[in-house]
């Protein structure tokens, strides 16, 4: 069955991000100078500015900052509404939205801050393939 | 000590269009702008020919050419809700340079009626294009609709950090409420003017329909049609002028983020930083205030935003509501109009702020429509704190009434 949920075109200097999707690999954007990840790509490094970035292969663990239940959606996700939205703090550091997987939308108060949760990528497209986040442990 | 700024202009009057909230005849923001700009000419006696400079949203040249102004100064900030603040300062500077003497600052959104007839007024600081920003690439995708479902991500984090319940926050919709029953101009005013307005209680709070849980709908706030302007003045005009002058004592502003993804903090906001500008300007403190206008796009917005103004500890924010303080007869009075939450609430919610704010102030409460005292309180001075986009953008301002 063919993805029916909204597919981001990639911009100019997050090819790698995606090309990274397609092998099942989170790569996230490093600074060389202060050595930080940060989350979404810039073009400099928002902590010290510098333009030395480099793309490594990220764990693709991290832990749930916070999340909501959307229960009005537009458009494809309409359908889909409950779902459950969440920040997931990368273990690398930094954050990234994601829509979770591996928990009950009708059960908010089963799901924990701080749990954590491991990225599963969704070919959107043939060139894009979309990070979800599951929950792996309580 | 007050900073240079301090009491450099007055508000001198704010008006509002000749209707709003839920209107039946649908209006074009434009109309609600100039109808509302046309109302404070005539309250305050100054000619529209009279106004040096403009500010709004993405309004001023529109409005400018519209009124046959020639401005000496344009401004078109527009960050969100709390714009009106920003340019209530901006124009403070303009003045206090010498620029110009008269500003306006206006407002027109058909939130309400753009459902049928479309139109600008929401959108002007829209989401940009997908390939353009990769804040949005990296978003997009895992459908959040709109406010309330990013601002239920804060709410969250708040109650896990602080061990608050939804219940505690469903008090300050429940005071809100109670104000806008005070205030014939309120959406919310009575079961006769809407379906589902009169008095409310915390319980019909949390059993109303979940939008983004933890948000019931009762936690959120309206989308309704609303046109406002203030006059900004120097002290030499607003001597001439037969209205009171409100005194802009301290202004401030600032940003934590555009986009939610960058929100460091979940339980806070810039309203720190921007309020500890205005006070510094007004040399004063949260003590010194005697009532506070916030913006309340969510009840989590206002409970985070009183915690940022120094009115309450971290984590307490809501305490001023649920033990009664913010209510009709408070010692400390919140969000006198019923708040965007049962006033009125465009998308943009500041000017709103602004008009309740020089009426508290000025002791025009009332606007004499129902005669009685209704929601008019004695304070003095008041801490006006606007918030925009996610939780993003904040301008604050300290006002205080005439001596
Ligand atoms: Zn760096």
């Amino acid at each position: 069955m063919s993805y029916e949920l909204p597919v981001p075109t990639p911009g100019t200097h997050t090819r790698p991000f995606w090309e990274g999707t397609r092998a099942g690999k989170l790569m996230l954007p490093r600074c060389q100078d202060c050595n930080r990840v940060h989350w979404y790509p810039r073009f400099i490094c928002p902590h010290c500015h510098s333009a030395n970035l480099e793309w490594i292969e990220g764990s693709g663990e991290g832990t749930i900052h916070t999340f909501a239940v959307q229960h009005v959606a537009y458009g494809p996700w309409a359908k889909h509404a409950p779902f459950v939205t969440a920040y997931v703090d990368l273990k690398e550091g930094d954050r990234m939205l994601t829509v979770l997987r591996g928990v009950d939308p009708a059960k908010p108060e089963d799901i924990r801050v701080g749990a954590k949760v491991r990225v599963e990528f969704e070919a959107g497209s043939d060139d894009v393939h979309i990070p979800f986040w599951r929950v792996v442990e309580g | 000590m007050p900073g240079a700024l301090f009491k450099a202009a007055a508000i001198v009057g704010a008006a509002e269009a000749n209707e709003i909230g839920f209107l039946k005849t649908p209006v074009t923001s434009l109309q609600l702008h100039i109808e509302a700009i046309k109302n404070l000419s005539e309250q305050t006696g100054v000619p529209i020919s009279r106004i040096e400079g403009v500010f709004s949203t993405g309004w001023s040249s529109e409005l400018c050419e519209h009124l046959g102004i020639r401005p000496k100064y344009i401004d078109t900030t527009s960050v969100g809700g709390c714009s009106f603040e920003m340019h209530v300062h901006h124009a403070l500077a303009a003045i206090h340079a010498g620029i110009i003497d008269v500003a306006l600052v206006s407002h027109g959104e058909n939130g309400h009626s753009s459902r049928s007839i479309g139109g600008r007024g929401m959108g002007n600081y829209g989401r940009g294009g997908g390939v353009a920003s990769p804040a949005v690439e990296m978003t997009m995708a895992y459908g959040i609709a709109g406010a309330p479902g990013a601002y239920a991500h804060a709410m969250v984090r708040h109650m896990h950090r602080f061990g608050t319940k939804r219940e505690d926050y469903a008090h300050i919709a429940k005071v809100s409420r109670d104000w806008a029953t005070l205030n014939p101009r309120a959406a919310m005013y009575s079961k006769k003017k809407h379906p589902f307005g009169g008095p409310i209680t915390v319980a019909q709070v949390e059993e109303s329909r979940l939008i983004a849980w933890p948000l019931t709908i009762l936690h959120c706030c309206m989308v309704t049609d609303h046109g406002g302007a203030v006059l900004i003045a120097s002290p030499k005009v607003a001597a001439s002028l037969n209205t009171k002058p409100v005194w802009i004592a301290g202004a401030g502003e600032s940003m934590g983020h555009s986009n939610m993804l960058e929100m460091d903090d979940f339980t806070a906001t810039s309203a720190r930083a921007s309020a500890e500008a205005a006070y510094t300007m007004a040399g004063m403190g949260p003590s010194d205030m005697e009532m506070a206008l916030v913006y309340d796009s969510f009840t989590i917005t206002a409970a985070i935003t009183v915690e940022m103004l120094g009115l309450a500890r971290r984590g307490e924010g809501h305490l001023l509501w649920k033990d009664g303080h913010a209510a009709p007869g408070g010692k400390f009075p919140i969000n006198t109009n019923g708040g965007g939450l049962s006033f009125n609430h465009s998308g943009m919610y500041g000017m709103p702020l602004l008009i309740e704010a020089y009426r508290q102030l000025s002791g025009t409460a009332e606007d004499g429509i129902n005669g009685d005292k209704g929601k008019q309180t004695s304070a003095r001075t008041c801490v006006v704190n606007g918030t925009g986009g996610s939780l993003s953008t904040t301008g604050t301002l300290v006002l205080v009434a005439d001596d």
